[in-house]
């Protein structure tokens, strides 16, 4: 459905979204990260993120942290289950 | 260790049980919609921080998923780390935590 590079102030660099989808994704899913990340670090302070994936009923959110930026991606579940059955039949 | 009064199922323990025996499962937190602890397979210390550094998390990406869309939901949530992975799959009344260590890398 989409993906998009943030850069550390929560705006899109680079994305195959339409401006209304990126700026809305890109501010929220931004801050979660930071949440999540500083969330892991109380946890264990030699710890930290990799990877995080909200996936709700119609679609998967999929976000890469990096040291400066952030990538995310929007796919519908249909892909990964796609993917999934294409795994267990290999 | 503190839990709420609610009514825990022999089901409910079970399942917990079959979770936790799974390889690879640090530990499993079922957290109430108020952040407090229903049932937990670790420690005091360490529920106590999942309890509420999660389902703030949890609550948090449930309400961006409502507010991107209103007509969508979260179904579960995970976050990978180095060290383990936490894998959040919130509910009406609860949360459920599953705290899995990595399985070990496949050598290609």
């Amino acid at each position: 459905m989409g993906m998009m590079v943030i850069n550390p102030d929560g705006v899109a660099v680079r994305t195959t979204m339409d401006s209304t989808h990126t700026n809305s994704y890109s501010a929220i899913l931004s801050r979660l990260t930071d949440q999540a990340r500083s969330a892991i670090r109380d946890l264990d302070p030699l710890n930290e993120v990799t990877f995080i994936r909200l996936r709700s009923r119609k679609n998967e959110i999929l976000i890469a942290p990096d040291k400066e930026f952030n990538l995310i991606v929007v796919q519908t579940p249909a892909d990964v289950e796609s993917n999934h059955a294409k795994q267990s039949t290999q | 260790m503190a839990t709420s009064e609610l009514p825990i199922t022999h089901d409910l323990d079970e399942i917990l049980r079959r979770i936790s025996d799974i390889k690879h499962i640090a530990g499993v937190v079922v957290v109430n919609k108020e952040g407090v602890t229903v049932k937990s397979t670790l420690d005091n210390s360490l529920t106590a921080m999942y309890s509420v550094l999660v389902s703030s998390l949890a609550t948090r990406a449930k309400s961006i998923i409502r507010d991107l869309d209103p007509t969508n939901e979260l179904t579960y949530l995970r976050i990978k780390s180095k060290k383990h992975e936490v894998l959040v799959a919130p509910d009406e009344e609860y949360i459920l935590i599953v705290v899995q260590n990595p399985p070990e890398p496949l050598n290609s």
